[in-house]
């Protein structure tokens, strides 16, 4: 056991020290005459005749003696380093615990709902406007849309289950239940007004008009209601895995500070500035300290992106989409009512500027340009402003059309899906929007992974670094006072 | 200590949640009742407006020689149609067999579409020249008067509440107002609905009659009168009244239904056309004489109207004196 002597350190000289060390014991032996065991000591005969309480006041004196002498607060020192850093030590392990289950439940299980719920809206919304725009095209409906209907109805439905597993949000319940209970009935007012449709019976497109206000009045209304309720679960659960670990951090400071006082002290007293042990322990709870704070700050950091590059993009996106199909949906019906559409038609001119305002460039679509931070993602959004703009010049000229009496022809430029109709317009903005949506999805997932690899290994790591400090606390004050023996 | 916070707070839960969760009990889910958009239960009333005492709502203006196709007089109400290059006519597209769309091409049809193409053929020497605009009754007026549409031919009753605000042309077909009750109901008559629901269109003279009836029925108003068949078949309502063709037309789509009691109102279908536009209606009365006296009118009858029995004699024009 190497330990370093004064002379090497010191400037004063050698005697300098001692004396040092001697001024540093005049405090407290310029307290003694004032502390509590002289006087005590003198008047206890006449005031404490009873010899129980003699005895204590007695053990209390030879314990605050004891105290007093070097060994007695090397004794304390330990003791109070030992409690420190496994206070530390167990705070900081928990914290990292505790944040690295929050953000493997933020990947495993908050971000998936988000993106179900974000599904269940799109396919509710889905099929509506497909139904609609099946009834335009009238009589037998294209198998196309039929199958559109039907992916739309298990995406929904696949959408439903995993929400209604998943969302624990108490916000969530009442919604799940609502969808739950609507979607078939909603699906059987379709069938029968498909049924109705194939017999050429106007009643068809009243049960139609029926299944779209359940939809719009009931269905869309929950399913956003879901979905506020599971982004809520995810912002919390977000906030919570990038909380400060407001107990640990503090703990291992003033363990960190304790060990160098301990060291100042040690210093002082005798006339060695170093002692391995102590040495060694405040190294490993510095190494503690910075781990904890980087990794803590590295995963804070990456749930900040996951949110900034990945979830806030995707709701972007997902709002996009759904604008869109809204959209698409009110042109259709436009042309269902015939003439008496212009809430649809006011609602579509709405709902177009929400998507990209009023040059092409604002609105969500402008949003999610200015946030794209790839160039994978800058295309897709500038491929879906390029589609809207198309989108709106074809729309022009379906109302002109209209308009002006040529509802056939209106008809056809609507539902069309090749590249030159509206239909195949939409359904190339629905794909670059789908793609956004998947790219933000990747990014969301790659940032909490990388939040989670931050606090890989930490927990482990700090229950080593803790064990080397109580070590190093032990044996370095342990060697100091079996000197005093 | 978060830990011990979160188990502490699921204990609670576990606690709270034992009391209402016990075996047997009933299931926290009511049935969904689906309604079509704009249903108003109970209905409220059109606002009447005083109509003057010596009014006959059949009196419509004589009409004089019609000018011959895609020559109308200069200056006139037809001149500016013609140059427009189309007839823009609002109809209904829900109402079987007076104005539907023909599901497998698209296109509305019906005896009043007929009858609007024959405005079109008499204005352009071509009925395709026309542009229908669908509405609901309540749009009808206010369609008019800001000058959407030239005319309307939507199952439109002549009254002379109506008078005051737009022009008629002669009645084209005479109506009643009757019900529509499923076939396993004991309703025979309108005295029969006291307290019950009863549907029509809102902002329809069948809705004002619904609710000036003895028997006090409910009256429920909804978008189209169609919407109430669809209530009606839902078991929502009691029954439907609105004008025995059009109920003709509902039980025709659906065999478990059928039209009773005698008609409690009298309906008589004008087509409407602007109060400024006296011109017009003067030459659609000629267009409508043309049409009963040659036949046209009967051929339209029996075409779309034949299941209500044969034709019968086409309504005989009334004129203001």
């Amino acid at each position: 056991m190497a330990t370093v002597h004064t002379p090497l350190h010191a400037a004063p000289g050698p005697a300098a020290p001692q004396q040092r060390a001697a001024n540093r014991s005049d405090p407290a032996a310029a307290v003694a005459p004032r502390s509590p065991a002289v006087p005590l000591d003198r008047r206890a005969p006449s005031r404490l005749p009873d010899r129980p309480l003699g005895a204590r006041v007695g053990l209390r004196r030879r314990a605050l003696a004891w105290l007093r002498r070097t060994p007695g607060i090397l004794a304390l020192m330990t003791a109070v380093l030992v409690g420190l850093g496994v206070a530390a030590g167990t705070a900081g392990i928990g914290a990292v615990r505790e944040r690295a289950a929050l953000v493997s439940g933020v990947a495993a299980a908050n971000g998936p709902l988000v993106l179900a719920a974000q599904d269940l809206y799109r396919a509710l919304s889905d099929a509506d406007a497909t139904v609609a725009s099946a009834f335009l095209l009238g009589g037998a409906e294209p198998a196309a849309l039929r199958t559109r209907y039907r992916e739309d109805l298990a995406a929904a439905s696949d959408a439903l289950v995993r929400l209604a597993g998943g969302a624990t949000a108490e916000a969530a319940a009442a919604p799940t239940r609502r969808i739950a209970a609507n979607l078939p009935v909603y699906t059987g007012l379709v069938e029968t007004a498909r049924t109705l449709n194939r017999q050429d019976l106007p009643l068809g497109a009243a049960y139609l008009r029926e299944a779209s206000a359940l939809m719009r009045d009931a269905l869309l209304p929950a399913a956003q209601d879901l979905y506020l309720a599971v982004s809520a679960q995810l912002a919390t659960a977000r906030d919570d895995a990038s909380a400060v670990p407001w107990l640990a951090l503090p703990l291992a400071l003033l363990s960190l500070i304790g060990l160098v006082a301990a060291q100042v002290f040690l210093a002082r007293r005798t006339n060695r500035v170093f002692n391995v042990g102590l040495v060694a322990a405040t190294a490993a709870a510095l190494v503690a300290v910075l781990w904890l704070g980087v990794a803590w700050f590295g995963a804070a950091g990456h749930l900040s992106a996951s949110r900034r590059d990945g979830s806030a993009q995707v709701e972007l996106f997902a709002q996009a989409r759904i604008a869109a199909l809204q959209a698409r949906g009110d042109e259709s019906l436009t042309l269902v009512a015939r003439g008496a559409g212009a809430a649809f038609e006011k609602r579509f001119t709405e709902t177009m500027k929400r998507l990209a305002g009023d040059d092409g460039t604002g609105g969500l679509l402008g949003q999610a340009r200015a946030r794209a931070t790839d160039g994978a993602s800058r295309a897709a959004v500038d491929q879906a402003i390029a589609d809207v703009k198309q989108w709106r010049d074809l729309h022009k000229r379906i109302r002109e059309l209209d308009d002006s009496g040529r509802y056939p022809e209106a008809v056809t430029l609507a539902v069309g899906a090749d590249e030159a109709s509206a239909g195949g317009v939409f359904n190339r903005l629905d794909e670059d929007l789908a793609r956004g949506l998947t790219d933000g999805g990747d990014r969301f997932a790659r940032e909490v992974r990388a939040a989670g690899t931050a606090l890989r290994g930490v927990a482990g790591g700090l229950g080593v670094l803790m064990t080397l400090v109580l070590v190093g606390v032990l044996v370095g004050l342990g060697q100091r006072v079996l000197e005093y023996r | 200590m978060r830990k011990v916070a979160v188990a502490l707070a699921a204990l609670a839960l576990l606690a709270g949640c034992s009391a209402p969760q016990q075996w047997g009990a009933p299931p926290d889910s009511k049935p969904v009742q689906p309604r079509p958009a704009g249903v108003q239960d109970p209905a409220v009333l059109p606002s009447s407006s005083a109509a003057p005492a010596n009014c006959d709502p059949l009196a419509s203006l004589r009409p004089g020689a019609l000018p011959p196709p895609g020559q109308p007089p200069a200056g006139s109400s037809m001149a500016k149609i013609v140059q427009r290059g189309r007839l823009i006519v609002g109809v209904s597209q829900n109402t079987y067999l007076f104005g539907h769309r023909d599901s497998r091409t698209g296109e509305l049809v019906g005896f009043e579409i007929d009858l609007a193409r024959e405005v079109a053929r008499a204005l352009f020497g071509d009925p395709t020249k026309i542009q229908f605009r669908a509405m609901s009754a309540a749009e009808r007026i206010p369609a008019l008067k800001n000058g959407e549409v030239d005319l309307v031919v939507r199952a439109m009753t002549m009254t002379c509440d109506r008078w005051q605000e737009i022009s008629f042309s002669t009645e084209y077909f005479t109506g009643g107002q009757r019900l529509l009750v499923p076939v396993d109901s004991p309703v025979k008559s309108i005295d029969d609905l006291g307290g019950k629901k009863v549907c029509a269109a809102a902002g329809s003279t069948n809705i004002t009659a619904i609710a000036a009836a003895k028997s006090k029925p409910i009256p429920v108003a909804a978008t189209d009168a169609l919407d109430c068949m669809v209530l009606l078949q839902q078991g929502q309502i009691d029954a439907v009244s609105t004008d025995d063709a059009i109920l003709a037309g509902f039980a025709a789509q659906d065999p478990a239904t059928h039209v009773v009691g005698p008609a409690f109102a009298a309906a008589p279908y004008g087509i409407g056309i602007g109060k400024a536009n006296a011109d017009l209606v003067r030459f659609v009365n000629g267009v409508l004489e043309k049409v009963r006296a040659d036949g046209t009118w009967t051929a339209i009858y029996q075409r779309w109207l034949s299941s209500l029995g044969p034709a019968p004699a086409p309504p005989v024009a009334r004129y203001q004196a």
